[in-house]
């Protein structure tokens, strides 16, 4: 009985494995090529994953048909971002710092005054609401301000930088669509059958989940192996000098593989909602996130394809555990696998920060 | 800078808090608000001894809170029929600290061996985990929490624990954010601060010249996670008379702790107050124009200051009074 409840378990965390291995390469991708934790990262497989929900509710598309849509979403995000936020703090060509002056200030004030202004007229015309415009009133005047000093960048703790300001964007996300579609979880119900294996039974729409995600990771790896901007891209990760030198538009496979990384991320949200037939919520990306840098890190968190296997690793471990830990009498076992993979991280961080698959030179 | 002179910084911050405290006094109806404020410059004040010293950003802080919280909860719903007295908020106290401080050991032990990008990601489940630690094997009450406003009343008198409740726990918030301001100003101007000052710059260079850079940041470390445990035994057990898992291991607190030392600039010891005051005067405002949209507009403020104004209020202001009388109180 325990074994056969194991066995099934195991089978099940393979599957959600892989999707988790999926959901963590856009973090390595990113790590890898710009050295940035992306610390919203949850926020992202949150986007992807009331992506799904609205597609398949209000237009009937199935999710497997989502895929391509949160991928060009995600990619459109991860280049917003990118160039909004975090190009003047990681970017090769930065010019230097450049102290913001007085008069710019001025500028910059008048340019959110009349924003504000047209904004309020707008509301009246719109019916938008005025917290909304005040907020999208903030985020153009920002905007405007990274235009005239894009370019700019910090000397020193860009590392601190980038983690506040990724971690600032996921919240960003989370309030927005919080705004939109208020915190309540949601779910939706897409079945197509179920795969009867004698000690457990596996929805088709996961296994469909898992060959997606397996599909992705095989795609980019032939991209990244086979073609020239994949090889582009790579040079990057191995010596972003080097690669300058030799040609490559760095500031492009920056911005590019943010976009990327971004990309696939809120592709994982659509593949993730398989697993979670009622847990759509803005704030579902946190306990992603945790998993995510755990994946990460045993994978090596500068490469994508560690953290495919990384992930299947993770999802046999965690359902393993969960088996394991529901045997322990007075516990909740659900909580303490939350808890177990915390546990995992600073294990894993402890004895081998490079990884578990492969030591980096 | 010798003698006494090199304290003299503590002289705007401590009129600053005893401003604070005559106007929550004297104004009818705003003693809330200002219970509030110093709340956030404790918060600032208690972060920024690690965070501005080291530059090392500690995405789990909230998680010491939540463990001060406990303590003080797990000693007054214990010792409530001890016949202690007053004393048990003090041996509360103690608890509180004692408990931020094992964890800040458990979690330092692992987390400041890292660097930069690992430390980030090691502690950025440190208040998860701790959270589905008690709820999952139940520690504590578990996920049911722990209600003890009934001891404290058996403990003080119903009287006292009112007065507890509604005005003395602030004033031990205030005194949390003295303590952390005086802390603060002693590690700037000894060993400690010159350390992590050169451990900020460069690590590498810091630990050549001999300096043992793991010794400070564990100094650095505690001492900031002990004033949190305060500030959660204080600002929320004491205040609210219960705790409750998922309402103090809410990562939104750090994110408030990081506004805060950000806007003031990180590193100095008057940035959390002028971060704390402005950010909690603006956050009340905000919670009566536009409730429910302060996290939105916030989280674009902290991306606008770290591109445009990486060194905060605080810092801008420092540079102003550079090679001025008043430079010597400005930090």
């Amino acid at each position: 009985m325990f074994f056969e409840q194991l066995s099934g378990n195991l089978v099940q965390g393979l599957v959600l494995g892989s999707v988790y291995g999926m959901a963590t390469m856009g973090l390595s991708l990113i790590f890898g090529v710009l050295q940035v934790v992306n610390v919203g990262h949850g926020a992202f497989i949150m986007v992807g994953a009331f992506t799904a929900l609205i597609l398949f509710q209000s237009l009937g598309v199935p999710p497997i048909f989502a895929i391509p849509v949160a991928l060009v979403i995600g990619m459109l995000l991860g280049m917003l971002f990118y160039y909004g936020a975090v190009k003047p703090l990681v970017s090769p060509s930065g010019t230097g710092i450049r102290k913001v002056g007085r008069k710019q200030l001025g500028k910059a004030a008048g340019v959110f005054v009349a924003v504000m202004i047209a904004m309020r007229i707008l509301s009246g015309i719109l019916d938008l609401n005025i917290a909304f415009s005040i907020f999208i009133a903030i985020i153009l005047m920002y905007s405007f301000l990274v235009y005239v000093y894009g370019g700019r960048r910090q000397e020193k703790g860009p590392e601190l930088a980038t983690l506040l300001v990724t971690f600032s964007l996921g919240v960003i996300l989370e309030e927005v669509v919080k705004q939109i579609f208020t915190s309540e979880a949601r779910g939706y119900n897409w079945d197509l059958g179920k795969l009867d294996l004698g000690f457990t039974v596996l929805p088709l729409t996961k296994i469909l989940a898992s060959g997606g995600s397996l599909t992705v990771a095989v795609l980019l790896y032939l991209w990244f192996n086979k073609t020239r901007a994949g090889m582009a891209m790579r040079s990057v990760v191995e010596d972003s000098v080097g690669a300058r030198v030799c040609g490559v538009n760095v500031d492009w496979q920056y911005a590019l593989s943010f976009s990327l990384g971004i990309g696939l991320t809120v592709t994982s949200g659509v593949l993730l909602t398989m697993f979670i037939p009622v847990g759509i919520n803005p704030y579902m990306g946190g306990g992603y996130t945790l998993k995510a840098f755990v994946i990460a890190v045993l994978g090596g968190l500068a490469s994508p394809y560690g953290a495919f296997f990384g992930g299947i690793v993770f999802g046999l471990l965690e359902n393993g555990s969960y088996t394991l830990l529901a045997a322990l009498p007075g516990g909740e076992p659900f909580a303490l696998t939350r808890f177990f993979s915390f546990v995992m991280l600073l294990v894993i961080l402890l004895i081998r920060p490079t990884g578990l698959l492969r030591r980096k030179g | 800078m010798r003698g006494t002179g090199k304290y003299l910084p503590i002289v705007p911050v401590l009129a600053a808090y005893a401003l604070l405290l005559l106007y929550g006094v004297a104004t009818p109806g705003k003693w809330q608000l200002v219970a509030q404020l110093a709340f956030y410059c404790a918060l600032g004040q208690a972060f920024n001894l690690f965070m501005g010293m080291t530059g090392y950003v500690d995405f789990g802080y909230v998680a010491f809170l939540g463990v001060g919280t406990y303590g003080m909860a797990v000693t007054i719903s214990s010792l409530s029929d001890g016949g202690l007295g007053l004393g048990i908020i003090l041996i509360g106290f103690l608890v509180a600290a004692v408990f931020s401080t094992l964890l800040a050991m458990a979690v330092g032990a692992v987390a400041l061996r890292l660097r930069g990008a690992y430390f980030a990601i090691a502690t950025i489940g440190v208040n998860e985990g701790f959270r589905y630690l008690i709820e999952g094997a139940r520690i504590w009450n578990g996920a049911d929490g722990i209600i003890f406003s009934r001891h404290l009343k058996t403990a003080l008198g119903r009287k006292m624990a009112m007065s507890v409740s509604t005005f003395w726990a602030d004033i031990f918030v205030f005194g949390v954010a003295v303590l952390a301001a005086v802390l603060t100003l002693y590690y700037l101007r000894n060993k400690v601060g010159y350390a992590l000052l050169a451990l900020r710059e460069d690590e590498d260079a810091a630990k050549v010249m001999g300096i043992d850079v793991t010794r400070f940041k564990i100094i650095a470390f505690i001492t900031s996670a002990a004033l949190a445990g305060l500030l959660g035994a204080s600002g929320w057990a004491l205040k609210l008379t219960y705790v409750y898992p998922p309402d103090v291991f809410e990562i939104h607190y750090t994110v408030e702790a990081i506004i805060i030392v950000l806007l003031g600039g990180a590193g100095t010891l008057m940035g959390p107050i002028a971060g704390g005051l402005i950010y909690g005067v603006s956050k009340y405002f905000l919670a009566i124009t536009l409730p429910g949209f302060q996290l939105l507009i916030f989280a674009p403020i902290i991306i606008a200051i770290i591109v445009i104004f990486p060194e905060g209020l605080v810092g801008i202001l420092k540079g102003k009074v550079h090679g001025t009388r008043l430079e010597k109180y400005v930090i």
